[in-house]
């Protein structure tokens, strides 16, 4: 018996995966079946593994009650529903689309409850990649797979620092008072977790 | 082709949706120019991403899924269609065109001097003047300082100061106090956002006189 070789099979083994960006995952999945065709059941199932993570999100380090949270909640989980068929499983994971319409959400809410008056919502600062090449959609595909697995491996103070800055929202200066550190410290603490989850940045 | 980019603590500001909305908008305009940094984003959303799935839940009831499911029939809000922002190296970003309502040529202007002129843009950000300075071609801005930051995104033409040369989708970065006299190139007129959190001051006593008029306009 030779054991050291095992030729890769394909169609069953579950560890080959296929030469596209597309991704099969069962959250992806579902906001297929929602955009396609205004599944409710897919819609349930994604509502209730999203819903209690979005709460989460709401109610870290912000001053939402737990009725604004609910609210929160209830409009996220709305323009999923409306945005659903907008959603490209090749362009970005489920959990990263999810993320950044809980991001605008919160943003616009904040704003509404402090009365701040702007003819921008949020989401209008959001924008579409291009139709890409096959490569490049798998390169961003690697990319956002390795930003995941690497996200375990962060230093506890860096883990900390990112919590901070995208759960909470806050700024790099909020951020520095709330821990009681030097900006420069946040921010070189940010920059090193970015790194280490090998984000590409242009020199600037 | 873009050369100067936005630092990596702009683009994650940006990304977590800390930034003010004055200077989000100036990223976005550079972000429209700029595949690089769309890529970045992207990238940095993934984080945000990673880090939801991450959380410990919390407990929603079921009444909450209740309304969401009593709602799903009402008609979506019109939203602003952002898909059909091209990459181009002529057109106006999308954003832009939204404030401005149309055509560069449509603001009203301010002169400030012989060759540049500004017109104030609102975005509802109290604390950042958001406006566009036009360069006659080969004008000079004369020398001046801030109080504050600045970010400038160029839209048309192109400058040179002290540290290089700008063109169509470059974004600079000012900090508080860099003194700086930017010059137009010859052959075309020259089109700049700025967002400011302090207003500009003229630098040489030629020009110091204009400095009470220029308030910063902020909102
Ligand atoms: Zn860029």
């Amino acid at each position: 018996m030779n054991e050291g070789i095992s030729l890769p099979v394909s169609g069953n083994n579950k560890s080959w995966t296929a030469p596209t960006g597309r991704r099969t995952d069962e959250w992806s999945e579902a906001l297929v079946l929602i955009g396609k065709s205004q599944d409710r059941a897919a819609f349930t199932r994604f509502f209730r593994h999203f819903a209690p993570l979005i709460k989460a999100f709401a109610l870290s380090g912000s001053n939402l009650s737990a009725n604004h949270a609910d609210e929160l909640v209830q409009e996220v989980m709305l323009k999923v529903w409306q945005k659903a068929g907008g959603f490209n499983p090749e362009k970005a994971a489920a959990s990263t689309w999810v993320y950044t319409i809980a991001r605008n959400c919160r943003t616009d809410m904040f704003r509404r409850l402090q009365k701040f008056d702007t003819p921008l919502a949020a989401e209008d600062f959001n924008f579409e990649l291009e139709e890409e090449e096959p490569f490049a959609v798998l390169h961003t595909r690697r990319g956002s797979d390795r930003i995941r697995e690497l996200m375990g491996e962060l230093p506890p103070d860096q883990a900390q620092i990112l919590a901070k800055v995208y759960m909470e929202g806050k700024s790099h200066s909020e951020a520095a008072n709330e821990l009681d550190l030097p900006l420069g410290t946040v921010k070189s603490r940010v920059r090193l977790a970015i790194q280490k989850l090998q984000v590409h940045m242009e020199k600037a | 082709m873009v050369n100067h980019h936005p630092t990596a603590d702009f683009l994650t500001d940006y990304a977590t949706g800390a930034m003010p909305p004055a200077q989000a908008a100036c990223i976005s305009g550079h972000v429209n120019y700029c595949e690089q940094c769309r890529r970045s984003i992207e990238q940095l959303q993934d984080i945000g991403g990673a880090l939801l799935e991450r959380l410990p839940p919390a407990a929603v009831s079921e009444s909450v899924l209740d309304n969401v499911l009593a709602r799903l029939d009402e008609p979506a809000p019109l939203s602003f269609d952002t898909s059909k922002r091209g990459l181009t190296d002529t057109a106006i970003p999308g954003l832009l065109q939204r404030l401005i309502n149309g055509d560069f040529s449509e603001l009203v202007w301010r002169k400030i001097t012989g060759s540049l002129s500004v017109s104030y843009l609102k975005t509802g950000d109290e604390h950042h003047e958001f406006a566009l300075y036009r360069i006659a071609a080969g004008g000079q801005i004369p020398e001046h300082d801030h109080e504050g930051s600045e970010m400038t995104l160029v839209l048309q033409g192109g400058f040179s100061d002290e540290s290089g040369h700008y063109g169509p989708g470059d974004f600079v970065y000012r900090k508080p106090s860099e003194t700086h006299a930017p010059t137009a190139i010859q052959s075309e007129e020259c089109i700049c956002l700025a967002v400011m959190d302090a207003p500009l001051r003229f630098t040489r006593w030629q020009h110091r006189w204009l400095n009470p008029f220029l308030q910063l306009r902020a909102g």
